[in-house]
């Protein structure tokens, strides 16, 4: 299940100047919102959630951010690329009347959960926000599927200026959704879960990001208060109900040593 | 006719609901994390080990899966001492019936004793002398619990200052660990922990021709450890008076009665949660439970223990 496999990158798609999507010809049979850890076994091992996952490949998207993704981007198809996983919880895919809101290089993993709920013949609406098109990933491939797509930076590339959330807020108001799935950056999320607390039978699930370390709910660096909950393990998607309950979203999270930092 | 089951116990003068440890390493960083370890039928908690200054840790790959178990170098990544005492004390904030054990990490008696004063200040119970991480060595050489005259050193400084009682964790990476465990009583340590980590060992990539954790080697743990944790307990429970946290592949019921049996007065269960889930604890317990019923028996303290080996010369 969680065995380590170390296989060569079947190929690089460069999404923006510094987003990749890394591709691997590997039945990973990951659900969505799970991820990997992936390593060189020279630069360290990161957690990636998966943003595509058919029966005979699977990928990871990326963003540049430090040390270990500049790395990354040295790689090139054919090299070799050590994984394992797929670990964590995963998008339920209930609801027949659903609004996915993604925010940046987060958004990814909503491509894959989104072609699954299609798939079972869910309709859905897709909002897709970044801070400026260079942090606006995928909206090529959800044009493709059909359906109804939203994007906006808070640029104003497109138009209008604003936030996922500001797009989520009209849609929530005009339509009669029975489930949101949100993956964005902790902030975002925030802003989020405050505007569906004025939809108070409404359920969603979001998709989060700590600090990992060991992904098999051992080392005890990710769990999230005051649940404990590993988000290796429990998580990473966590459902509205325990949502409400974290008083750490939003505020802070701990480092690699597990000191608290906190969200500005 | 018979009367209720019960898995409490006592340790050092403090009452546990269960017999069941988190040791040192393992979930032990927040005060969230031992407190859904609590929640899931764990008795008494270890912290991280801490150290003066906070750290990182190795990086990654950290842990490695065999067929046998785990092999990590965590590398004694910690908050530090002022922060991680600071989870313990919101943890026993939440939940002050829970006996804490504060696990802490130096390289010289004096650092010990420092680190025990820190200590003294928090709400922790006990206070838990890593003398043997085996996954720092390039860092900080041989792991203290190898030599006699260190062991003597750290505790009996430690003991000096702390006002709470000390626990030697001592290693299994030596070839005389009961004279260790003598030692360290002798030195006036209140209890004993073991074993630590076995090894160290290590896995490799065939096909990056690497080894697979970024520190080359870490400490070996899971169930194919037990055989060599029940003999590091019983020869050691044979040689020494103070009550032992026996710690190494305990992943069943009967894995914790086999331990209890040669000679612990607690039984530590930390890998497990990774192969077993977090709901290992219960399932522990509910399997010490059934073998007491099913020998009659209402409590932990009725488990018979092996015959101590007679001392040799």
């Amino acid at each position: 299940m969680s065995r380590r496999n170390t296989i060569a990158i079947a190929r690089i798609v460069e999404e923006t100047p510094t987003i990749r999507t890394f591709y691997f010809d590997y039945d990973l049979q990951a659900k969505p919102g799970q991820f990997i850890m992936l390593t060189d076994l020279a630069n360290g091992e990161k957690p990636f959630s998966i943003s595509e996952c058919e029966s005979d490949q699977f990928g990871v998207t990326i963003k540049k951010l430090g040390k270990f993704t500049s790395n990354l981007f040295e790689k090139q198809a054919g090299d070799l690329l050590s994984f394992r996983g797929a670990y964590g919880s995963s998008f339920s895919l209930k609801g027949n009347n659903i609004l996915l809101t993604g925010g940046g290089y987060a958004t990814p993993p909503l491509y894959y959960l989104c072609k699954e709920l299609l798939r079972k013949g869910a309709q859905v609406t897709v909002v897709n926000g970044a801070r400026t098109r260079d942090d606006l990933v995928f909206c090529e491939r959800f044009e493709n599927l059909g359906l109804e797509y939203k994007k906006i930076t808070d640029a104003g590339c497109f138009g209008r200026a604003g936030t996922s959330v500001d797009i989520a807020r009209e849609l929530l108001s005009n339509n009669d959704y029975d489930m949101v799935y949100v993956s964005g950056p902790e902030l975002m999320m925030k802003a989020m879960r405050e505007l569906l607390q004025s939809y108070p039978g409404l359920n969603y699930e979001f998709l989060f990001e700590r600090y990992m370390k060991c992904a098999i709910g051992i080392c005890g660096n990710c769990t999230m208060d005051p649940l404990g909950i590993r988000l290796c393990v429990e998580g990473p998607v966590l459902a509205g109900h325990q949502v409400e309950k974290l008083t750490e979203f939003g505020e802070y999270h701990r480092n690699a040593a597990g000191k608290k930092e906190y969200f500005k | 006719m018979k009367g209720k089951i019960s898995l409490s116990t006592e340790f050092l003068g403090k009452k546990t609901k269960s017999p069941l440890v988190l040791p040192a390493g393992i979930m032990g960083m927040t005060w969230s994390g031992m407190r859904y370890v609590i929640e899931n039928g764990c008795g008494i908690i270890t912290s991280k080990s801490l150290t003066l200054e906070s750290r990182s840790g190795h990086p990654g790959p950290v842990v490695a899966e065999f067929a046998g178990g785990l092999l990590n170098c965590m590398g004694l990544c910690n908050p530090g001492i002022i922060d991680g005492l600071a989870e313990i004390n919101d943890f026993k904030k939440l939940m002050p019936e829970i006996p804490v054990i504060a696990s802490v990490f130096a390289t010289t008696a004096e650092d010990f004793a420092e680190l025990s004063r820190y200590v003294n200040d928090s709400k922790s119970d006990f206070l838990e002398l890593n003398l043997s991480c085996p996954n720092v060595m390039d860092e900080f050489g041989l792991p203290l619990a190898g030599s006699k005259e260190q062991v003597t050193d750290i505790v009996k400084l430690v003991k000096k200052v702390s006002k709470i009682p000390v626990i030697a964790k001592l290693s299994p990476n030596v070839t005389n660990l009961s004279e260790i465990a003598v030692t360290a009583e002798a030195a006036g340590a209140d209890a004993l922990c073991m074993i630590n980590t076995l090894g160290p060992g290590m896995l490799v990539d065939i096909d990056l021709v690497k080894p697979v954790l970024s520190n080359r080697t870490g400490g070996v743990s899971g169930v194919c450890v037990k055989p060599i944790a029940l003999r590091a307990v019983y020869e050691s429970y044979s040689r020494v008076t103070i009550p032992i946290i026996g710690t190494g592949g305990i992943a069943s019921g009967s894995d914790a009665v086999e331990m209890l049996m040669s000679g612990a007065s607690l039984v530590g269960v930390g890998s497990a949660v990774y192969a077993g889930g977090i709901e290992v604890f219960n399932i522990i317990n509910q399997g010490i439970a059934e073998y007491l019923k099913k020998h009659n028996y209402t409590n932990i303290g009725q488990i018979p223990r092996l015959e101590k080996l007679h001392e040799q010369a």
